[in-house]
């Protein structure tokens, strides 16, 4: 459905952010895009969403096609009229809205009011506790029901994908659980297809069928969940790190790294 | 006591002129963070347009307002296209200097359309007035203050009824994740410009009932700002409640101070600092003023 074939952007005409990234995204899927801080998962979310001229982000080079149409060019909002919608890094909810105009604004392609009725209805079948919210600022909500108001907004048009920035992050672990669970439902019981960019690996391969490793703008890795899980390297680099709680030496990543680079 | 009334309701009528200019200058730095120094010339050409349609070409009143109104969403638009599309995101310095360049752009073409007399229009209110009581009322004024609140009201109903206006009060926080959600930016950013324009043409008509059409009405766009910055440059309304306090406290200034006299220092002078000295006492207590507040911090 998605496929980003040999990505290469620059920010400022100069960084070289992405080095030549290529990943798929089959219907139905959820696939993973792991990776460290500034491997450059949120650079190829927007490149796909198309926020480039606000971020001065630059395609060099490579292809995304988004069922068989390349969109490279595409601006944002056309991106989203062709199915495609992301969840940004850092919740980003409308803070100086309320809870229901944010759903009101993620329903802003319909255009219909009993299609954003009965579209509103079932969205929040999966997170009743912003019905209860509806008219609080979203900015007052917490970060946990921040996260759940960002995922309802962008299930409002029926997208085809959703890709999500880190929804893991900075949110108390047994929320993002109850967050993580309720993606695997959405996914099953609407086939949406989802990217899901986390650096909690650990949380992301339970519920991903696909994952890809990111370093340094590249991808240096892929495969099936379950190969990824087991893999030793990514046990002790990516879920030990969730799994105890401790960081790695420095010596353990660069072996990592040494391996990683040898690989690709 | 009907004097005190009377002023407070012509009061209220300049008042609803700045706050028709306020509201439009903040739904313009709302939607797209730029300051527009040309909101009262802008509010100047909807007046010499009227006057065309109404005066020179002898169409009905209402046809030459309705018609200046439709330019003036035009000339909004084309304004976006011509200089601000562009500069969304760059240095507010530079985009202030645009719009001042804007503004004497605009002073001299007109000037050279209309020329520097002063003109007047002649509305179906001109020179009526209506008597309640001992109370004297002029009908323009009462068409002003009518005509201001419906359209308030239009605008409060669209800014929290209306699907495109939540998605501008969103692209007003965040372009970049309005854009997410399938809001077209641009042409959000567009519409800002026309309906701030529309309303500054409406302003613009408003002030040529209560005195004259001439090239240095512009000058009532810094008055505006002055409304909008006391409101708090955040929310409409703000900006209409800048308007009417700065309206009214002139009236007030202009009735009971003309005629004091100290040496050669006339305090009915007052009239024309008083918007300034109320704005400068209030952002001294509330420097984000009055409706202003600081950003709701996310949890
Ligand atoms: N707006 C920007 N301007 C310049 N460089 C940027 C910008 N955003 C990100 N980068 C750089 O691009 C690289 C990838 O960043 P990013 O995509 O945000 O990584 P991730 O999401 O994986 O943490 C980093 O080196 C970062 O410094
Ligand atoms: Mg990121």
């Amino acid at each position: 459905m998605l496929k980003v074939i040999n990505l290469e952007t620059t920010y400022n005409d100069i960084i070289l952010a992405l080095k030549g990234v290529s990943l798929e995204v089959p219907p139905n899927r959820i696939v993973t895009v792991l990776g460290a801080n500034g491997a450059g998962k949120t650079t190829t979310i927007n490149t796909i969403s198309g926020i480039r001229k606000t971020l001065d982000l630059a395609i060099e080079d490579g292809s995304i096609e988004f069922e068989g149409q390349v969109i490279n060019e595409r601006e944002p909002h056309q991106v989203v009229s062709m199915g495609i919608l992301q969840v940004p890094e850092g919740r980003r909810v409308f803070a100086e809205l309320t809870v229901d105009e944010n759903i009101i604004i993620g329903s802003y392609t319909l255009q219909s009011r009993s299609h954003y009725l009965r579209n509103r209805e079932s969205v929040l079948g999966y997170f009743p506790i912003l019905k209860e919210r509806g008219s609080q600022l979203a900015g007052y909500l917490s970060g946990g029901e921040q996260q759940m108001l960002v995922i309802a907004r962008a299930l409002m048009p029926e997208p085809k994908l959703i890709m999500m920035d880190e929804p893991s992050l900075g949110i108390a672990p047994l929320v993002v659980k109850e967050i993580f669970q309720i993606i695997d439902r959405i996914n099953r019981e609407k086939h949406v297809a989802m990217l899901l960019v986390e650096q909690n690996a650990n949380v992301a391969l339970s519920i991903a069928h696909h994952g890809y490793i990111m370093e340094n703008g590249r991808v240096v890795m892929e495969g099936p969940s379950e190969v990824l899980k087991e893999d030793r390297d990514i046990k002790e680099f990516y879920l030990g790190l969730s799994e105890m709680g401790a960081k790695k030496s420095f010596r353990d990543v660069k072996h990592y790294k040494r391996r990683k680079r040898w690989l690709s | 006591m009907e004097k005190i009334i009377e002023i407070l309701i012509n009061g209220l009528s300049t008042g609803a002129i700045y706050a028709l200019l306020a509201l439009g200058f903040v739904l313009i730095f709302k939607s797209t963070g730029i300051i527009n120094f040309a909101q009262g010339e802008l509010a100047m050409v909807g007046a010499f347009v009227c006057y065309s349609f109404a005066m020179l070409m002898n169409l009905p009143y209402i046809l030459a307002v309705l018609i200046a109104l439709v330019i003036g969403a035009l000339l909004g638009s084309v304004v976006d296209l011509l200089f601000f599309r562009r500069m969304v995101g760059e240095p507010m310095f530079s985009t202030i200097m645009v719009t001042v360049g804007l503004a004497s752009i605009v002073t001299c073409i007109s000037g050279i359309i209309w020329g520097h007399d002063v003109h007047s229009i002649q509305s179906p209110f001109t020179d009526k007035t209506v008597a309640m009581g001992n109370l004297v009322i002029s009908q323009g004024t009462l068409y002003t203050i009518g005509l201001s609140i419906v359209l308030i009201i239009l605008f409060i109903l669209f800014f929290n009824r209306s699907l495109l206006g939540i998605a501008m009060k969103g692209t007003a926080e965040d372009p970049d994740t309005a854009g997410l959600m399938g809001v077209n930016v641009k042409k959000v950013h567009m519409l800002a410009w026309a309906i701030g324009t529309m309303v500054a043409v409406l302003a613009g008509i408003f002030l040529a009932e209560q005195s004259f059409v001439r090239l240095s009405m512009s000058h009532t766009g810094i008055k505006a700002m002055a409304a909008a910055i006391l409101g708090g440059m955040e929310s409409i309304g703000g900006a209409i409640l800048g308007g009417v306090i700065i309206g009214v406290v002139e009236g007030l200034a202009a009735n009971y101070l003309s005629g004091m006299e100290l040496g050669d220092f006339h305090f009915g002078d007052i009239k024309d600092v008083a918007a300034f000295a109320i704005m400068i006492i209030v952002l001294m207590i509330r420097p984000h003023g009055i409706f202003g507040k600081e950003k709701v911090e996310r949890v």
